[in-house]
């Protein structure tokens, strides 16, 4: 058991900048899931921190010791591919055996160990089966269990629900939470699916471009984003953004409609943007859609586009002049050509337009 | 069930070409199973037709160079140049595949361009070479030339191979501690083993076949090979023996057959089913 702790961590093959100077600890236990789209580095820094890639420059560190320059099999980390990764020519019991084998553990308590596992894990019964006999499912726990079965101090997980179908990857995203919280070891867990990265995490780094974002629990990523990118990326349906212009009246002019600000956070942001050109950012769960216009400010006038309804819930599509605005209202909302909508000012996201950072 | 004109076409053109090569092969068949008397006007001549084995039998059993002599050389010789070259050629295919190092890309367009060249245009260097060594009549130097002449391509063979395989694999493995060498020899070669049974196939098949490379090194009567024994066997006092020199090649033919035979389930199956699928 052991915490994590990278110090800025860089990768670069060839001219790209895979991890940009990464740092941050991963507390012992802990479930920590790297967040971010295709090329943001995630793999790239999962892959450092296994051994299978060399770091430019940064420190790694194990527990309390400096792993750069340790060999994989050295580190003490078992890891979940993708793909899995399973030896196709073992049977499952060769393939929960093999790690156990290299760090010659004695055959009896091999033995022991693999039904103990399996029994955590009910596959008994699959045993004797090559792995291409195996459901996807099936793989997918078996590579789980030739992780478990190290008894490692960390858990490396690169995408492993990935290849599965939607239901078990809904159904496995629990059991692999209990599952890490029932064993205890601290797991670092990459995906690019941020309802993933929410229902699982303890805390979410966010990474894109190969920089950190934020790194912060669900709750923390969702209500507090640091800056447009996370605003953007965590959430769904995403974000909406405006940019818009600090007058000095008070007002953020978005073109299409005047925002109207609180005077005190009108002047805090004068002094803490680097210019009066801002981006403000508003979650389709919290824009408020009314019928009539029942105040004299605050309200802005939209167009419906169309109409997405879930079931349970019910997106609008709505013209706010050439930008394209999303809301979710219940699915009984009676829809009309022309609504009226209000971003609640305690719900909205002010951002600086040159560095993206969050001013609020 | 309408046949298309197509599989019909592609039918014929498929069983003329199979006729080219079958005609020979049962005229030599048939030349080994019958008395020179039977065929002499030809095999297709079935009145009379009286089968036996006596062609064999006195091609096994020659009274100056035996076959069966030529046929346990041959395998002294095929088995360690197929196995050496195999060894040697994965372990220097999978480094090509997976290991970088200097010049690695030069060493191997070396290596490539070897293959293009000709056996004769160094018959005559070999030869004064291995004579300089004390390696004429001896098969310790027949041996390393043929494991030599198959390296390159078993290199690039096994190469291309090593390079389809999933790189996932050998890093989990790496991951679950094993070293190196073990990951080579326990994940890799298992899962290489189509590919070994192709080499094995053609890699035996070139050796066993040659004639050229035996010519040159090998002399001594005793220690002559399978291929270098048939041509000897069909020359009687005045005539040369068709039926003789038939069964010879028949019994020379049949050992790679019957290699090619008991490793095509590992040589079709190929990859199918080897590598897990995401």
């Amino acid at each position: 058991m052991a915490r994590v702790v990278l110090k800025n961590l860089t990768k670069r093959f060839g001219e790209v900048v895979a991890v940009d100077k990464l740092s941050l600890e991963v507390r012992d236990k802990e479930f920590v899931v790297f967040l971010g789209p295709s090329g943001s580095g995630k793999t790239t820094a999962l892959r450092c921190i296994a051994g299978l890639e060399i770091p430019d420059e940064g420190e790694i560190y194990i527990g309390d010791e400096f792993v750069n320059d340790l060999e994989p099999k050295d580190r003490d980390v078992a890891m979940v591919f993708q793909s899995y990764a399973l030896y196709p020519h073992m049977t499952v019991f060769q393939n929960l055996a093999f790690p156990l084998e290299c760090a010659k553990v004695p055959k009896a308590e091999i033995k022991g160990r693999v039904q103990r596992v399996a029994g955590l894990l009910k596959m008994e019964e699959l045993l004797e089966r090559k792995p291409r006999q195996l459901s996807g499912g099936q793989q997918q726990r078996v590579a789980l269990g030739r992780a478990i079965i190290r008894e490692p101090q960390v858990f490396l997980m690169d995408e492993p629900l990935s290849n599965l179908d939607a239901k078990l990857r809904v159904y496995m995203r629990a059991e692999l939470k209990n599952l890490q919280k029932e064993i205890g070891v601290t797991t670092i867990y990459v995906t690019h699916d941020q309802i993933e990265a929410m229902t699982m995490a303890d805390r979410i780094a966010i990474l894109n471009e190969g920089l950190l974002q934020q790194f912060d629990s669900p709750d923390g990523v969702y209500s507090k984003p640091s800056n447009v990118f996370v605003a953007g990326f965590v959430g769904s349906p995403p974000t909406n953004f405006f940019d818009c212009t600090l007058t000095e009246e008070g007002f953020l002019d978005a073109g299409e409609f005047k925002y109207p600000l609180p005077k005190d956070l009108a002047e805090a942001l004068a002094r803490t943007s680097t210019s009066n050109e801002l981006i403000l950012g508003v979650r389709p769960q919290h824009v408020k859609v009314y019928k009539q216009r029942k105040a004299e400010i605050g309200l802005i006038k939209a167009y419906l586009y169309t109409t997405e309804p879930l079931g349970e819930m019910m997106i609008l599509d709505l013209k706010v002049g050439d930008n394209l605005v999303k809301a979710i209202v219940n699915p009984d909302f009676e829809v009309a050509e022309e609504l009226w909508i209000e971003f609640p000012i305690d719900k909205v996201y002010l951002f600086d337009k040159k560095t993206g950072k969050s001013l609020v | 069930m309408k046949i298309r004109k197509t599989t019909i076409i592609v039918h014929i053109i498929a069983w003329s070409v199979a006729l080219i090569w079958i005609l020979p092969f049962l005229g030599v068949f048939m030349a080994s199973i019958r008395p020179v008397r039977e065929i002499i006007y030809g095999w297709w001549n079935f009145d009379p037709f009286n089968p036996t084995l006596k062609n064999f039998i006195e091609a096994w059993n020659h009274s100056m160079f035996p076959l069966w002599r030529g046929v346990l050389n041959s395998f002294i010789v095929a088995i360690p140049s197929t196995i050496i070259p195999l060894f040697l050629g994965a372990l220097a295919g999978y480094g090509f595949a997976r290991f970088s190092f200097p010049i690695k890309n030069y060493i191997f367009l070396t290596i490539v361009l070897l293959m293009a060249m000709p056996q004769q245009s160094v018959a005559i260097p070999l030869y004064m070479m291995m004579n300089s060594l004390g390696l004429i009549d001896n098969y310790i130097g027949l041996i390393t030339v043929h494991s030599a002449w198959g390296l390159p391509w078993i290199i690039l063979f096994m190469r291309n191979f090593f390079s389809t395989l999933p790189v996932e694999v050998e890093e989990a493995a790496r991951v679950d501690g094993a070293s190196s060498f073990k990951i080579f020899y326990k994940i890799v070669l298992p899962m290489a083993l189509p590919a070994l049974a192709s080499v094995v196939v053609l890699q035996f098949m070139w050796v066993w076949s040659d004639f050229f490379l035996a010519l040159i090194l090998i002399y001594d009567p005793d220690l002559l090979l399978a291929t270098q024994r048939v041509p000897r066997i069909a020359f009687g006092a005045f005539h040369v023996d068709w039926g003789i020199l038939s069964a010879g090649s028949i019994i020379v033919m049949a050992v790679p057959i019957i290699v090619f035979a008991l490793l095509q389930k590992y040589y079709i199956r190929g990859m199918i089913g080897w590598t897990v699928k995401g």
